[in-house]
């Protein structure tokens, strides 16, 4: 398909300016009308024909074929290789051949603790899900931990030290650690540096601290590329200490964003987004809850929003002050800031009638004057101790940074330096040059869990155990405590990191395991400490261990401490972490790469992020390389025309750009910390310049569309539609059909999925992914329009190109009662089962693809090549694979089962306590991460289960329903509460 | 001009016709014949394993429960093979000395499983439940055949679908009260199948579900 020309966008501004009412669009190909988007939609798979336009003539495809045909005939009168069964030698206690078992253990892929459960079959850990009983998770686990089970398989991963990069035994490593460690300790520590990321486990901090103590003339430097120090120094401005803030969301009725993305991205971001969703009374039970995000970049917490602004990253501040100035604090309010007055009056409004049920939070990456600005709102509005809650971070942090360190390498103080995991070669800003700085240090050690760009100018590395693999803990979002245990033995001879630091302050031989119980006894007292230990590592969470809420009072003088206005010059870069990939250090897992992102449905790559507005005035195309210039830095980057991006801004995220990364994700996308200055780390004025070249972006968002359908499929209405329309009835339900009755007397199984409560954070899509053993298929697969994930998330748009509102719908297998798949299998190889569910056998198919041809919703995905065993992406996946779930292999149709494998086990449970299956005894793993409670499935022949009572609300519809498919799976429309005012305005 | 075919293409013409006829056939036949047989199935084979290990003397003779070796029978679907130490159990009293049983003393002594060679090998994409049916009336000689008189270990059934589904579309015929479920050589009652039927209704059992592909494919 080409791509969208800038001549063809000033027609689609102009076309979106005249239209009205509830018309949703999906994407801007389809609004130009080109022929050749026709024409691609006609195909079931796009990018099919492709294949034929390659090197073989008729001839060869003939011999091909007769030589497959011979083949595969020859293929089918394989014997089964002999299998053997090996029992163990003395049988571990618990566990039982062929039944999961599960511990409770605490994940941080992102910063901060989330409680996980692992799921392990004869001792392999095979999955992990959110640990109910962990506040931070509460059940919901978010993409990154979940996929950081392909992680611990990762063949990629450093599976023995390095030595200037040849392998070495560890004990060479001691044997070096302890004459430089002897003399160290002669010099009180005089030379050793030692850099770490930000640290979350209190017990590793207390091992760090005292290696620091045995060597008081050490020093300690941090460094995160996830830089938030503007959140504590604004804290520190306001209360005149530093202090970490929980907000208590089901509390506030009336929420303001001022760029924080606490659904997606920001620390505790899971707890989050469950409590927004309970205080928005989701599933149909409205109160009156509003969401206003002022935003630079498109994020997901902007698409839920009731009122989102887009503006510049630096005008964040002004409009922070006016805002502030508009609720009566001593702030003179900017002369120009880009929100206009009656948006930002209606809101102070809002704000001011609703006092201690509001809440205003900064964004993590916001500077310390919004942070400032925020708390000094939320003061005046008596939110503090009702809606937000203040504690002093519980573990020391470093008083140097990167900078720094970097200075004491040129003053050639560093003899001995010690990199604690991150990865600062490759993510430190772009005027802090490690790679060259490194190799002068005559001892550097990197302990990392990849061989990766730090690793290879350090002297050592020294292989990190995975999560795992290890014991430890970790602190949560909101300072509560919980403990991590190891669920299997190093695979690959990582060193754990309670081991590693003992190790180096001459520790030999430390128990993990002991350091951390220590610790903790430490901590608790003698008294049941047994008791306690055991039940919280049972739990998953150390009862009773969190941080206490301080008392913050807002100090008189806050104001002295806002700087000057920022000035605002030009077009601005934008740097966000990546919705998939995260800082980078992800970046060698699949099913992250190939994870469709929120909003822009990118994979396997980033581009800079454009409004097609601006694209079009500045002449560039969709895939159009640009080069972006700040100073002597440059990066060519290809454009992706991103509707809903703020004017006058440009994004790019991190996580791009890696070179030793790993097999998968090396030389994926661009390095963004390559154009970062340390000073402004998240965003910097650029240059644009689109260059006469092109490179393809590689996004989902065309692939499975419903033949230009969209306009009715997902819905969307407000609360004061709702409450003008009370009495309207239900939508008739089908009832007459020319194809066979079917009669349900035990389960009928069905979901229901409220769109009002999806906030698009793709958890089910890895979820489905991990549980459903769903392989990954590359970039080149990708773009053919191949990709196997059973859940997809659309997206579509309404409103104009500057800021169009944005609706998700989660679309996994219909399950219809008259299913057009059925009705065409020539091998009967898809079926209604006795429960209403649409089966999928996967030894009768034979891959004629005729199911997905007739199914509306395109949900059906056939293995075109053979991407499982030893063809698949990555070896790692095999170690994942789900016993419990069929690997599929070439030629075979696939789809979303209702998670089969556990309405099979629930039902055996059941019936051999000769009971039926009671509601919410089990669900599917989609419903089971997600954060927000959006999918709920059960019995819908129950009329007390909970699908059963959602799905009788009036507001219940089914998608394409006038196809007459009758589809299990229905759908609870987005509501929003636009405020009144606002609306009038904008003539909604 | 001369004739291209001479007189004996005819019957070459004619036995071509007659082995299509009746050739096709037959070709079906003995693909059927061979599907069918324990060539492919593996009924009845007897498979090599590291220990002779005995049915007939063990449970025949000794009269020793399944349960006590398969020990997750009534509660996996993997009914579970003995760990080396259940062996040990009786043989670090029992003919300690014998040769036969040379690798289950190396096993424990070496800390190294013994490798059996699997004999019910079902397909992948079978997901069979030992736990259920065991719970559910079927006793274990339904499937294995009278196990207390194999002197080694054979398949006793083809394990082909339609056996299976024998079973599932009637299970009347061969369902059997809980405490006879491990009793090898049961008799049916006379009135097996009105028996048979009130087991059925009492362990709730759904016919249709029985017989739904996703049961055991999935």
């Amino acid at each position: 398909m080409p791509p969208i020309k800038p001549a063809d966008l000033q027609k689609i501004g102009r076309q979106l300016a005249n239209r009205h009412g509830k018309e949703y669009w999906r994407s801007l190909e389809a609004l130009a009308e080109q022929p050749a988007f026709g024409a691609y939609l006609e195909q079931e798979f796009p990018r099919l024909a492709e294949i034929w336009n390659g090197p073989v003539d008729r001839r060869g495809f003939l011999k091909i074929s007769a030589a497959a045909m011979a083949l595969a005939g020859l293929a089918g009168c394989e014997r089964q290789p002999p299998e053997y069964i090996v029992p163990y030698v003395r049988m571990p206690e618990r566990l039982v051949p062929g039944k999961p078992l599960f511990y409770a253990t605490t994940l941080s892929a992102t910063g901060t603790g989330v409680g996980a459960l692992v799921e392990t079959h004869e001792g392999r850990p095979l999955r992990l899900s959110g640990n109910p009983a962990h506040p931070a998770s509460l059940g919901a686990l978010d993409v990154f931990n979940q996929a950081a089970i392909l992680d611990l398989y990762d063949p990629d991963r450093a599976q023995t030290p390095l030595f200037g990069g040849e392998p070495a035994a560890y004990s060479r490593f001691e044997a070096e650690w302890r004459s430089r460690y002897t003399q160290l300790t002669r010099q009180r520590g005089r030379g050793l540096h030692v850099l770490t990321p930000p640290l979350h486990s209190p017990s590793l901090a207390a091992q760090l601290q005292a290696l620091l103590a045995a060597l008081p003339e050490a020093r300690w430097y941090g460094h995160t590329p996830l830089e938030r120090g503007g959140a504590l120094a604004g804290a520190r401005q306001a209360f005149g200490q530093p202090l970490e803030v929980r907000y208590m969301l089901e509390r506030a009725v009336c929420i303001v964003s001022l760029e924080a993305d606490f659904l997606g991205d920001m620390p505790g971001s899971l707890r989050y987004a469950r409590d927004y969703s309970g205080s928005r009374g989701v599933h149909g039970k409205r109160q009156d809850s509003r969401l206003y995000v002022i935003e630079s970049q498109v994020s997901i917490t902007g698409a839920k929003a009731d009122h989102r602004q887009p503006v510049p990253p630096s005008q964040l501040d002004p409009v922070a002050r006016a805002l502030a100035a508009r609720l009566g604090l001593p702030v003179s309010p900017p002369v120009e800031q880009p929100v206009p007055d009656y948006w930002l009056a209606a809101l102070a409004r809002d704000l001011l009638t609703r006092q201690g049920q509001s809440v205003v939070i900064a964004g993590e990456q916001q500077t310390a004057a919004v942070h400032l600005l925020a708390h000094a709102m939320n003061a005046r509005l008596g939110n503090l101790g009702r809606t937000i809650e203040y504690y002093q971070p519980p573990l020391p942090s470093p008083a140097q940074d990167l900078a720094e360190l970097l200075a004491a390498i040129a003053a050639g103080e560093v003899e001995t330096l010690l990199i604690l995991g991150g990865n600062p070669v490759y993510d430190a800003p772009a005027d802090l040059d490690l790679a060259t700085a490194l190799p002068q240090v005559p001892f550097a050690v990197y302990y990392g869990p990849y061989a990766n760009e730090t690793a290879a100018v350090c002297r050592w590395l020294v292989p990190a155990a995975h999560p795992l693999e290890s014991w430890g803990d970790a602190l949560a979002f909101d300072g509560s405590a919980s403990p991590a245990q190891p669920v299997v033995q190093p695979i690959y001879g990582g060193i754990e990191p309670l081991r590693f630091l003992a190790e180096l302050r001459g520790q030999l031989g430390a128990q993990p395991r002991q350091l951390v119980r220590d610790y903790w006894q430490s901590r608790y007292g003698d008294a049941d400490f047994d008791a306690w230990w055991n039940g919280s590592l049972h739990d998953g969470v150390f009862a009773g261990m969190r941080a206490s809420a301080v008392a913050a009072e807002l100090r008189p003088d806050w104001n002295k401490a806002l700087p000057p206005l920022p000035q605002r010059q030009g077009m601005e870069l934008r740097f966000a972490p990546d919705p998939s990939l995260w800082d980078g250090s992800v970046a060698n897992n699949a099913w992250l790469q190939e994870l469709p992102r929120p909003l822009t449905k990118l994979v396997w790559g980033n581009a800079v992020l454009i409004n097609p507005l601006d694209a079009a005035a500045a002449g560039i195309a969709q895939n159009q390389l640009v080069q972006l210039a700040h100073g002597t830095w440059s990066q060519q980057v290809p454009a992706q025309l991103q509707p809903g991006q703020p004017r006058g801004t440009v994004t790019l995220h991190l996580g791009g750009g890696r070179s030793a990364a790993g097999r998968v994700g090396n030389g994926i996308g661009v390095a963004a910390y390559r154009l970062r200055p340390a000073a402004q780390p998240w965003f910097t004025t650029v240059q644009l310049q689109p260059l006469p070249a092109e490179q393809q972006v590689i996004t989902t968002q065309h692939h499975h569309r419903m033949q230009g359908r969209e306009q009715q499929l997902a819905r969307t209405t407000t609360l004061q539609e709702l409450t003008a329309e009370a009495a309207r009835a239900a939508e008739p339900q089908p009832s007459s059909s020319l194809y066979p009755e079917h009669r349900y007397n035990g389960y009928a199984w069905g979901m229901l999925i409220d769109i009002d409560a999806c906030i698009g954070c793709n958890a089910c899509v890895i979820a489905c992914q991990s549980e459903n053993n769903v392989p990954s298929v590359g970039p080149e697969q990708v773009r053919r329009g191949r990709e196997m994930h059973w859940l997809r998330i659309d997206q579509y748009y309404k409103g104009g190109l500057e800021a169009p509102k944005v609706v998700f719908q989660p679309v996994p297998c219909m399950h219809c009662e008259k299913a057009p798949c059925e009705y065409v299998c020539p091998m009967h190889a898809t079926t209604h089962s006795s429960e209403g569910v649409n089966e999928m056998t996967y030894n009768r198919c034979i891959g004629t693809r005729d199911c997905s041809q007739n199914c509306p919703y395109k949900v059906r995905r056939f293995n075109f090549l053979s991407y499982t065993g030893k063809d698949a992406l990555t070896p790692a996946v095999i170690g994942t694979h789900n016993p419990d779930v069929t690997v599929r292999s070439r030629g075979v149709m696939e789809k979303c089962s209702y998670c089969i494998q556990r309405i099979n086990r629930a039902r055996m449970a059941a019936q051999k306590e000769n009971r039926r299956i009671r509601d919410g005894e089990f669900t599917t793993a989609c419903a089971e991460a997600c954060p927000t409670r959006a999918i709920v499935f059960g019995d819908i022949n129950d009329p007390a289960a909970e699908v059963s009572q959602l799905k009788s609300s009036r507001l219940n519809y089914a998608m394409l329903a006038e196809l007459n498919t009758w589809p299990r799976t229905t759908y609870l429309p987005g509501v929003r509460n636009p405020n009144p005012e606002i609306a009038r305005h904008e003539g909604q | 001009m001369a004739q291209i075919f001479s007189r004996q293409a005819n019957l070459l013409t004619r036995l071509v016709l007659a082995s299509l006829v009746l050739g096709l056939p037959l070709a079906f036949f003995i693909g059927g014949a061979y599907y069918r047989s324990g060539w492919r199935t593996g009924q009845d084979v007897i498979r090599a394993q590291p220990v002779p290990f005995s049915h007939r003397h063990h449970v025949g003779q000794l009269g020793i429960d399944c349960r006590y070796c398969h020990t997750s029978v009534e509660t996996s679907a993997f009914a579970g093979l003995p760990s080396t130490d259940i062996c040990m159990s009786c043989h670090s009293q029992l003919w300690t000395n014998a040769e036969m049983l040379a690798p289950v003393r190396q096993s424990m002594a070496g800390d190294k499983p013994i490798r059996w060679r699997r004999v019910h090998d079902l397909p992948d994409f079978v997901y069979f439940d030992h736990s259920i049916h065991v719970q559910k009336g079927v006793g274990c000689e339904s499937c294995h055949g009278r196990i207390d008189q194999m002197p080694l270990t054979r398949q006793a059934e083809s394990l082909l679908m339609h056996w299976c589904l024998d079973c599932h579309r009637q299970p009347e015929r061969h369902l059997r009260p809980q405490e006879a479920i491990f009793t090898m050589g049961w008799t049916p009652p006379a009135d097996q199948l009105a028996q048979g039927r009130r087991l059925a209704e009492a362990h709730r059992l759904d016919r249709n579900v029985m017989v739904n592909c996703s049961t055991c494919h999935r």
